[in-house]
């Protein structure tokens, strides 16, 4: 339909674009395979980027099916808006999830379902720096289930307005790191392919390439206006087109202006008189398109330049009279965003106040968090007429909108506002419950202070009334900020009190959050049985945030006991409840506390993997960001890897406000052993002494270890406090070996090694270098080796790689590996797919297997495998 | 991207291994544009008659470098950044190898 009525107008749009189109051809061919793949088409504005996908779906037509969505230019786009209209062409299971409700977790696991079942599909988005927030995440789940659908994803986007910190980059960052994704760019047109379009219009090629720099749009504009002078900017062409209508068929088009996306015929009909030839005039001028009566502008670019040209006046009787056109209109009535949208436009007071907040719900119904604060933010624009109590309601909400995409700081003045409100309706419970609110928001850029400050408010206030929910609730919020002071003591106080207010109430809300306080404070079995019953209570009562957090405290006690595989188990489970149920933000918390297990056992290319997933993302909640960067930089401190200062030194400018040990004692810790590795030990005594004095403060015994075993390798000779619990403590009292055997019990390979090299005996230094070598902690094994050869100990291994060296056949590892699913009967494809490579690597290492073992074929291969010692293998 | 300087001593047996190498870093380059940038290479004969490589590559973090890596199944021996590039003489002509 529109596919073919573009092909038929097609000229500009294909020149120069055939390797684009290539490479198109080749990722389809692999999806038909079954194996789907991703591509990323990016340009400029007008670039053509939708004249490259019309004419390749158009190629397809008959061979696959085709799902088509666009994103809009809404101010504040339709929540799933492009998602709605695939679901037009998709199945009737998929169309009827998305007609209700559903959030993005559940659309994307539907439209896998659909996408498995239908055969080799094509599915296109255009535009995705427009997308809403729920789209983009349904694109993000998508992409990570691709590989095994007959699935060709083409997402099409504006590089200029995708800023580094833009929503979409998250989704480009993910995808880029997966094998089967191709990145499309197109170019401007060339001076040549200009000069060829320029021809047959007898326009000057130098001047017209010189004005539009090769836009293809733009070049098609001007050559359509068929006049001798080239207009300065895109605008002034697309102008000079309409200009040329008539007078009737320029109505027409101001009335598609304004309506992004498209306009249906009744709603063009009411804002500009009967449908006739003056719509025709318009189609054949090339300013707007028609598919199936709805009708367009063939380009955002035209209709920008068109609405913007538009006087004040007539811009607000056309919204007016779109806005009256929709609400009468049954089928539209409840596209909520498109009517706040225009009764923004209309300046109509009341209809915003009807509809944006409404817009806001729904869109925080179904995961677009920030097209509901938006919509919130446009109801408060108009809300100078609310009552307190009203406006206190919108700015609840905008907050918590706010809160979800990362923009603490607008949520904290929404809610300093909101408590204001209450205040002057003299509504004290409401105050007093926002201002708990405001306290917990406070405490995640970091606010620590403020947060407490504000949280003692709230009590002081609740307590005058008399004792319900709200105070239970202003108790474990106490409880909880003085935990992260490390205050545990306190934390305790508050903890129980909010329990016994819950069971003279009976209040399973504050019960749940009181036992996930008190079991985080507690630890060990009573602990995590606190937290156990938490959690079953919270999923019963479909209380999310509190089983996210149950959870968590089930994690991060499991991690603090260093019962490694236990915590996997938490983290898994976390992860999930939080990928399922959208909570970004704790999901964040999970994947923080995961890479700091990494870290501890070793792991540290998973380590490095859960840290870079958390800083690609901008978070409300600076805590797992800030553990992070410290995960980060000491990975890269181990293996002797630069780009490390700038992680701690971001790490200790986020911690070090907070006033709170356990974001400042990891900072610390991990700058002592940076300098440590890089032999600069006169700065430890420095870096450790404010955190060492802050960890005494507050009596924590792991840290205090942690930090004077620093300041023991520094040669700063000093008691090791009494509290100081193992291994720590073994290390202190120069025990090394005992210390390592515990730490290697524990799991913490590193940390053993390194306690070996605390050692003045020899052989245990030589063990610890052959530790870290294996580990790939150079600088460690380094500073060993120095130890060693001071001592006038003879053949310190220096080079690495005993792998190749010991290895008869003289194969890599990796080769190994590859010869051993060899040996298996596996196949190069199913190789590539078990070790994640690309199969024409795996033909590579096939091929040198062959040669180094000497063999012609992969039997004789197989048969060699076997007389390999097992551990080679 | 920043640029660094990548050491990889005695890495390979015989020049021809180091070859094949070469091919499988190209590829595996090709597919991490976005991360990862080959400039150039320097190949060093060693004293144990092993070959060994100093790479320059431009790149998004360590940990591309290490990722590309893997994927082409060379090793790292450090990582280095290049804090600034001062060109005395152009490159000799390059004998092949």
């Amino acid at each position: 339909m529109y596919i073919v009525a573009t092909t038929l107008q097609a000229d500009s749009g294909l020149l120069e674009r055939e390797p684009l189109v290539d490479v198109l051809e080749t990722a389809y061919a692999q999806a038909r395979a079954g194996h789907g793949r991703l591509v990323l088409v990016s340009g400029e504005a007008g670039g053509g980027k939708s004249a490259l996908l019309r004419y390749f779906c158009a190629e397809h037509a008959d061979d696959a099916r085709l799902l088509w969505g666009a994103c809009d230019a809404l101010f504040t786009p339709r929540p799933l808006g492009a998602i709605h209209e695939i679901a037009q062409e998709a199945g009737s299971e998929f169309r009827k999830l998305i007609d209700s409700n559903a959030i993005p977790y559940q659309v994307a696991t539907a439209l896998v379902r659909d996408l498995r079942t239908n055969g080799p599909t094509v599915l296109v988005l255009e535009d995705v720096h427009w997308a809403d927030e729920a789209t983009l995440d349904v694109l993000k789940l998508l992409l990570r289930k691709i590989d095994t659908l007959p699935v060709l994803a083409v997402v099409s986007y504006r590089d200029e307005a995708v800023s580094p910190s833009h929503p979409l980059r998250i989704v480009l960052g993910e995808a880029a790191t997966g094998l089967n994704v191709d990145r499309l760019r197109l170019p401007p047109l060339s001076r040549a392919a200009v000069a060829e379009l320029a021809e047959p219009h007898g326009v000057e090629p130098d001047e017209l390439y010189g004005a539009t720099s090769g836009n293809p749009f733009f070049v098609t504009e001007v050559l359509a206006s068929g006049g001798t002078e080239i207009p300065a900017t895109v605008r002034d062409a697309v102008l000079a087109n309409s200009g040329r209508l008539s007078q009737g068929a320029r109505s027409v088009l101001e009335a598609v202006a304004i309506t992004p996306p498209d306009a249906e015929p009744w709603l063009v009909e009411a804002l500009s008189g009967l449908l006739d030839e003056r719509v025709d005039e318009c189609v054949a001028s090339g300013m707007l398109g028609s598919s199936g009566g709805t009708v367009s502008f063939r380009h955002e670019l035209a209709r920008l330049a068109v609405e913007e040209s538009l006087p004040p006046g007539r811009k607000l009787a056309l919204h007016r009279a779109a806005l009256d056109a929709l609400v009468s209109r049954h089928e539209v009535n409840h596209d909520l965003a498109r009517l706040a949208h225009h009764a923004e436009a209309a300046h109509d007071e009341a209809a915003v106040l009807q509809y944006a907040p409404a817009a806001g719900a729904h869109a925080s119904s179904v995961g677009a968090h920030r097209e509901a604060a938006e919509q919130y933010a446009r109801a408060l624009r108009f809300a100078g007429g609310l009552s307190p109590d009203a406006l206190a309601t919108l700015l609840t909400r905008r907050s918590r909108e706010c809160y979800l995409t990362d923009q603490a700081d607008e949520a904290i003045d929404a809610l300093q506002r909101a408590a204001e409100c209450y205040r002057e309706a003299g509504d004290r419970l409401k105050e007093g419950e926002t201002l708990v609110s405001l306290s917990n928001i406070l405490w995640c850029p970091g606010r620590g202070d403020e947060a407490r400050q504000t949280g003692l408010e709230a009590v002081a206030l609740l307590e005058q009334l008399p004792a319900g929910r709200e105070l239970g609730l202003a108790y474990t919020n106490l409880s909880f900020l003085c935990e992260r002071a490390a205050d545990i003591d306190a934390a305790s106080e508050w903890g129980k009190r909010a329990f016994s207010l819950a069971e003279d109430l009976g209040d399973e809300a504050v019960l749940c959050q009181a036992l996930i306080r008190l079991g985080s404070q507690e630890g060990g079995d009573a602990g995590r049985q606190m937290l156990e019953r938490a959690a079953a209570l919270a999923s019963q009562d479909g209380r999310e945030d509190d089983v996210a957090n149950a959870l968590f405290g089930l994690a991060a006690g499991a991690l603090f006991k260093r019962s490694y595989d236990l915590a996997d188990v938490y983290f898994g489970q976390g992860l999930a409840y939080c990928g399922e149920h959208g909570h970004a933000l704790m999901h964040l918390y999970f994947l923080a506390s995961r890479a700091q297990s990494e870290l501890e056992r070793g792991r540290w290319t998973k380590a490095v993997e859960s840290a870079t997933r958390i800083l690609r993302e901008r978070a409300v909640s600076t805590y797992p960001r800030t553990r992070a960067l410290v995960v980060l930089a000491l990975v890269r401190a181990r293996r002797g890897d630069p780009d490390v200062q700038p992680l701690l030194d971001e790490a200790q400018a986020l911690a070090d406000p907070t006033g709170e040990l356990p974001r400042i004692a990891p900072v610390a810790a991990a700058r002592a052993e940076v300098a440590w590795l890089v032999g600069d030990t006169a700065a430890i005594e420095e870096v450790t002494v404010p955190a060492l004095e802050l960890a005494r403060q507050t009596n924590s015994a792991r840290a205090i270890g942690e930090l004077q075993t620093w300041r023991m390798r520094a040669g700063i000779r000093e008691e090791p406090d009494e509290i100081v619990p193992q291994p720590y403590s073994l290390q202190l009292a120069e025990d090394p070996v005992r210390a390592a055997a515990l730490w290697a019990e524990l799991g913490c390979p590193y940390e053993a090694a390194l306690a070996l090299a605390d050692s003045d005996d020899e052989p245990t230094l030589r063990r610890a270098h052959e530790e870290l070598t294996s580990l790939d902690a150079r600088p460690a094994a380094g500073i060993v080796a120095r130890r060693l050869r001071d001592r006038g100990a003879r053949d310190v291994p220096r080079g690495p790689r005993p792998s190749t060296r010991e290895n008869p056949a003289q194969l890599t590892s990796r080769e190994l590996e590859v010869l051993g699913l060899v040996a298996e009967g596996l196949r190069n494809a199913d190789i590539a797919k078990r070790l994640h490579l690309s199969p024409r690597t795996v033909d590579h290492h096939v091929s040198a297997i062959l040669r180094k073992l000497d063999v012609k074929s992969r039997g004789e291969a197989a048969a060699v495998a076997a007389t390999l010692a097992p551990q080679d293998a | 991207m920043d640029t660094y300087v990548i050491v990889r001593r005695n890495g390979w047996r015989t020049p021809d291994d180091r070859q094949l190498a070469a091919q499988r870093s190209g590829e595996e380059a090709e597919r991490m544009q976005e991360d990862i940038d080959w400039i150039r290479s320097y190949v060093l004969s060693e004293r144990d008659g092993t070959v060994g490589t100093v790479c320059i590559f431009r790149a998004s973090s360590p940990e591309a470098i290490r990722r590309h890596a893997a994927a082409a199944d060379i090793p790292v021996d450090e990582i280095v950044k290049v804090a600034d590039t001062v060109i005395v003489r152009p490159d000799p002509a390059v004998i092949a190898a």
